[in-house]
């Protein structure tokens, strides 16, 4: 480095290729290896310019976006770095291979699969370790999920340093939603080498984000800004070198050290930095990095108390198990909207259950949650292979819950939690159980703490459960939890976790206890509780101790909670006069689930069923093909007719019984087609009908529909299909069904299908609509 | 200029969701109510736009993008330059209707229609303000690859041409599928004189592919 510590990056590639004839549209870095003089001559001028680390023309090299172009990525990116090499000659430049977004939405909005994407970052810096690459840079990201694929991409497979910066709008917040202190606290968890921004705006508008950037960590910064704003009707960039440079100057007053140019600029530009930049960087004292817990679009500062809710969890509860063990995700990841909506700020995720395969169904339900819910996670399980599945599931900074002082147990999950950048709750118990004194719980904390400071973990992502224990059975242990939750926020300045409901147990009206446990732990220093959220009186203690510790600044949370307070629902009175039926028929969930419970007083499972919910099912439907009502009715009252099912089911799950079920459907919406909403409405109305559906999803792959149509055995199968493009996979589906040899009946629906169309591709039926899908079920399994 | 969502329109919901006439109980009403409040909040709409000026052969000049097709051409009869525009509700929208699938359907289909009913809003004030931009000339309609004969294949070129993903976040899959699903891309041509809106119809429509209507052999009376 010219700079000791300045380092001068490269500006625009592509427009400047443009410049010299590449075709608006055309692929850049085919230009790597048929005019491979032109990419190394654009690079000269910035390397003569100043630039001290050039970035690779391969910025689109991946396997997705170059099919068809008659090179492999691998060569592509070879190219792209013997160019750079040959422009730096034997200057002091290093060599960067630059990688951009794939270009596929990634899971849950999109369809790649995080797995899939972390293949086609591998296959690249892999590539370019090997072609001679300094360092990876991941530029222009907007989701979090995808780098996190890249990062780990590139720190399993290769020694390069990784650089990663990221593109976000005027908001603060990049197309998917990312926040600038999710992007920080997720990338320096990672192990990432330095973090900035890049494209997007123009450097007057990137200074406040950088300057909330360097709140949440302190890794190097960078900084490679657009030429300010485009002409929309030209794309022509606005501002000149000079403004540019002036521009961006402040930065360095915030401890950036990394300076370049993205869209619109030229090698003008980047002589215009080299020059103005002092030949001494500022001396810059970094604030010290707030921290936090993280989804890639809601952060939980730990600044206060954060309600951790605990509701995802088997322990306990049959109708829960029941659901982990007929892999109905829907009715999991239900429970963390649930809890969001009471005022959940972080999900413990437990999904451990004899005969379940752990770490496959916490990666499915880390995904599933993540599709529906924002809020960060915490991984719970004692298995370090669930843990490390979900960790690496995980999009953004997730805990684990738990170690505890056992070194095998420290040994094997500390340095997952290392790895993945999460923070862990060491529990105070060890081989010779839970101490009976607060003193021996402060020992394991300490030990745990050196433990995990020992394996590279930063102190502040320790959180310590001092343990409850039920104050029927053990009535002296509640005083010395709380004396050792003092002492470890006190003394030892950690965060702490506590699972308070336990507490109670055996006592009758146990939240009075619970929610007086609750109130003297905080005070104590508690600030991450583990509660049930949809206890109303938990969370009114919450509200107020935030008020009280000052918080919730002028009680503005607190007064929200109380003013929006709804009166409180009436309850629906056994033998009110509405009918069960009609109960349905208006949509009223809370008094279809309080007749069928009366119903089940006098009547067995399977005749409510037969007599009640489906004929009153049957009456909506007729009404809606008369069109006297429309689809929003016709799904409440499916709706309603659940919250019926909904109780049968917890009855039968209760008694422990195998549940009634009229047969099972499997649903697909077909390969390459991610419009599900139709086959979500079918299979709402199904499931109403007393049908175990088994959903495989959209976007779903022909063999896994033919697999499962085989491992299942089910007599019918339901396929979607909403666009001209997709149809033609619906008939590859049929046609590999029929080939298996598997005589399922097969219905097909969706907006370009025709009762003609359906049948030219082989399907059995032609459902034109929920209703009718549900009299073809009718038909086939009765 | 900004992208604008000013208003989701009530009927027009009503028919997405398949409403004919009838009573419309007050359950749903104020369910609509409700989901068109979310879905304002929750939008942020973006659009790009970018001019350019025809070949003589129809394609982009200094691109290789060649409009495909009878159709197009005849909207493009009088223009000698062509807006190419992309707009969207971003990905909160997606997640409000993908979270709505799982906790609440009714709420869901609502939100869908809605989407809708939202993404033509934002696109008609986009060609409302592109209209004053470029007066005295005139605008043609929207034409959106897929509509006539243009094949829809066209999507990934107009893509690359106007770098919709890395300028309003919206993705397109291998099957020719936009992310989120409430966007849309289209072509305006710009002329000296005053153009028929010869496309309006269900051809032009974003809903054609899925419209409940037209698959009944009627139509929604929009047009």
């Amino acid at each position: 480095m010219e700079r000791s510590e300045l380092i001068i990056l490269d500006g625009a590639m592509g427009t400047m290729l443009q410049a010299a004839g590449l075709p608006v549209g055309q692929l850049p870095e085919l230009w790597n290896i048929t005019e491979p003089e032109k990419v190394t001559a654009v690079q000269r001028q910035y390397v003569e310019a100043g630039s001290r680390v050039l970035y690779t023309n391969t910025f689109g090299a991946n396997r997705h976006k170059v099919s068809g172009c008659g090179y492999s990525p691998a060569e592509l990116i070879a190219g792209g770095v013997r160019c750079a090499r040959a422009a730096a000659g034997d200057k002091a430049v290093r060599v960067a291979l630059d990688i951009g977004p794939i270009g596929q939405l990634l899971e849950p909005l999109g369809t790649l699969r995080f797995e899939d994407a972390y293949d086609i970052f591998k296959e690249m810096v892999v590539a370019g370790e090997q072609a001679g690459a300094d360092l990876v840079i991941f530029e222009t990201m907007s989701d979090l999920y995808e780098v996190k694929a890249a990062v780990l991409a590139a720190k399993e497979n290769t020694k390069l340093p990784v650089w990663v910066t990221m593109t976000f709008e005027a908001s603060g917040r990049t197309f998917v939603g990312a926040t600038v202190p999710a992007m920080a606290l997720t990338l320096t968890g990672l192990g990432v080498d330095a973090v900035g921004f890049n494209c997007s705006l123009g450097p007057k508008e990137l200074l406040p984000m950088i300057s909330e950037l360097r709140q949440w960590t302190t890794l190097p910064l960078i900084l490679k800004p657009n030429a300010g704003l485009p002409d929309p009707a030209t794309g022509a960039y606005g501002i000149t070198p000079e403004d540019f440079t002036a521009e961006l100057l402040p930065a360095l007053s915030m401890g950036v050290k990394i300076f370049g140019g993205c869209c619109g600029t030229t090698p003008d530009f980047i002589r215009a930095l080299n020059q103005a930049l002092p030949a001494e960087p500022p001396l810059v004292k970094r604030p010290p990095a707030k921290n936090g817990v993280c989804s890639a679009t809601c952060t939980a500062a730990l600044d206060g108390v954060r309600v951790i809710g605990e509701r995802i969890n088997p322990t306990g509860k049959r109708r829960f198990q029941q659901a982990l063990r007929e892999g109905d995700i829907p009715y999991i990841i239900e429970r963390g909207i649930e809890q969001q909506d009471a005022g959940a700020e972080i999900l413990d995720v437990n999904v451990g259950l004899p005969g379940i395969n752990e770490p496959e169904m916490m990666v499915r339900v880390v995904k599933a949650l993540q599709s529906v819910v924002d809020l960060p996670l915490q991984i719970d399980s004692s298995d370090p292979a669930a843990i490390e599945a979900g960790l690496r599931a995980v999009n953004g900074k997730a805990i684990v819950n738990s170690v505890n002082g056992n070194a095998e147990v420290l040994d094997a999950i500390l340095p997952l939690c290392k790895k993945y950048g999460a923070a862990v709750v060491g529990l105070c118990m060890d081989h010779d159980g839970i101490p009976q004194t607060w003193q021996g719980r402060v020992a394991i904390a300490e030990r745990i703490l050196n433990a995990a400071l020992s394996h590279g973990m930063k102190r502040e992502d320790v959180f310590i459960d001092c343990l409850t224990l039920t104050v029927s059975a053990q009535q002296e242990q509640a005083v010395e939890t709380l004396r050792a939750v003092r002492f470890v926020t006190e003394e030892l300045g950690l965060h702490t976790v506590l699972g308070v409901s336990n507490i109670s147990f055996g006592l009758p009206a146990r939240e009075n206890i619970t929610v007086n446990f609750l109130t003297q732990a905080m005070h104590a220093g508690l600030d991450l509780p583990i509660v049930n959220p949809n206890q109303a009186a938990v969370m009114d203690a919450v509200s107020a101790f935030r008020v009280l510790s000052g918080q919730d600044r002028d009680a503005e949370r607190y007064i929200q909670r109380f003013a929006n307070a709804a009166a409180p629902e009436s309850v629906p009175q056994a033998g009110s006069r509405m009918s069960l039926p009609d109960a349905i028929m208006r949509g009223l969930k809370a008094e279809t689930a309080a007749l069928t419970r009366e119903a089940l007083e006098t009547q067995s499972e399977m005749d409510v069923v037969n007599t009640l919910l489906i004929p009153a099912l049957d009456r909506v439907g007729e009404r809606y093909e008369k069109q006297e009502i429309f689809l929003p009715q016709l799904i409440n009252a499916a709706n309603a007719a659940c919250e019926g099912f909904e109780v049968i089911k917890k009855q039968i799950a209760k008694q422990g019984r195998d549940s009634v079920s009229k047969g099972k459907i499997i649903l697909a919406t077909v390969q390459g087609d991610i419009h599900d909403i139709g086959k979500n409405i079918v299979r709402v109305v199904l499931e109403n009908y007393g049908y175990t559906v088994i959903d495989l999803g959209r976007d779903v792959p022909v063999r896994e529909v033919v697999d499962a149509v085989i491992r299942e055995d089910v007599r019918l199968v339901g396929l979607s299909a909403l666009m001209t493009t997709t149809v033609v996979s619906m008939a590859e589906t049929i046609a590999a069904i029929r080939a298996s040899g598997h005589d399922c009946k097969i219905m097909v629906g969706g907006a370009v299908l025709t009762p003609d169309y359906a049948e030219e591709i082989g399907a059995d039926f032609y459902a034109k609509d929920a209703k009718q899908s549900a009299d073809i079920a009718r038909q086939v399994l009765g | 200029m900004e992208a604008r969502l000013t208003e989701i329109e009530r009927n027009q919901v009503l028919q997405y969701l398949g409403y004919r006439g009838g009573g419309v109980s007050a359950e749903v009403e104020a369910d609509i109510a409700r989901c068109r409040a979310q879905l304002m909040a929750a939008a942020k709409p973006r659009a790009a736009w970018r001019l350019f000026s025809l070949t003589d052969d129809g394609a982009l000049a200094g691109t290789s993008f060649v409009l495909q097709g009878q159709d197009i051409r005849l909207l493009l009869h009088d223009c000698t330059e062509v807006i190419l525009l992309a707009a969207t509700l971003g990905s909160e929208v997606e997640r409000l209707i993908r979270r709505a699938q799982v906790s609440n359907m009714t709420d869901a289909v609502i939100l869908d229609a809605c989407g809708s009913a939202a993404i033509e809003n934002v696109c008609d004030n986009l060609c409302a303000d592109l209209a004053a931009t470029f007066a005295p000339r005139y605008l043609t309609d929207r034409f959106s690859p897929g509509y006539g004969d243009m094949p829809l294949s066209q999507q990934a070129e107009l893509f690359g041409v106007l770098d919709v993903t890395r300028r309003i976040g919206v993705s397109l899959s291998a099957s020719g599928l936009m992310l989120p699903q409430k966007s849309v891309t289209a072509l305006v041509g710009v002329a000296d004189r005053p153009q028929k809106m010869r496309h309006r119809g269900c051809a032009a429509c974003n809903l054609f592919e899925n419209c409940a209507f037209r698959k009944e052999g009627s139509n929604c009376g929009a047009f």
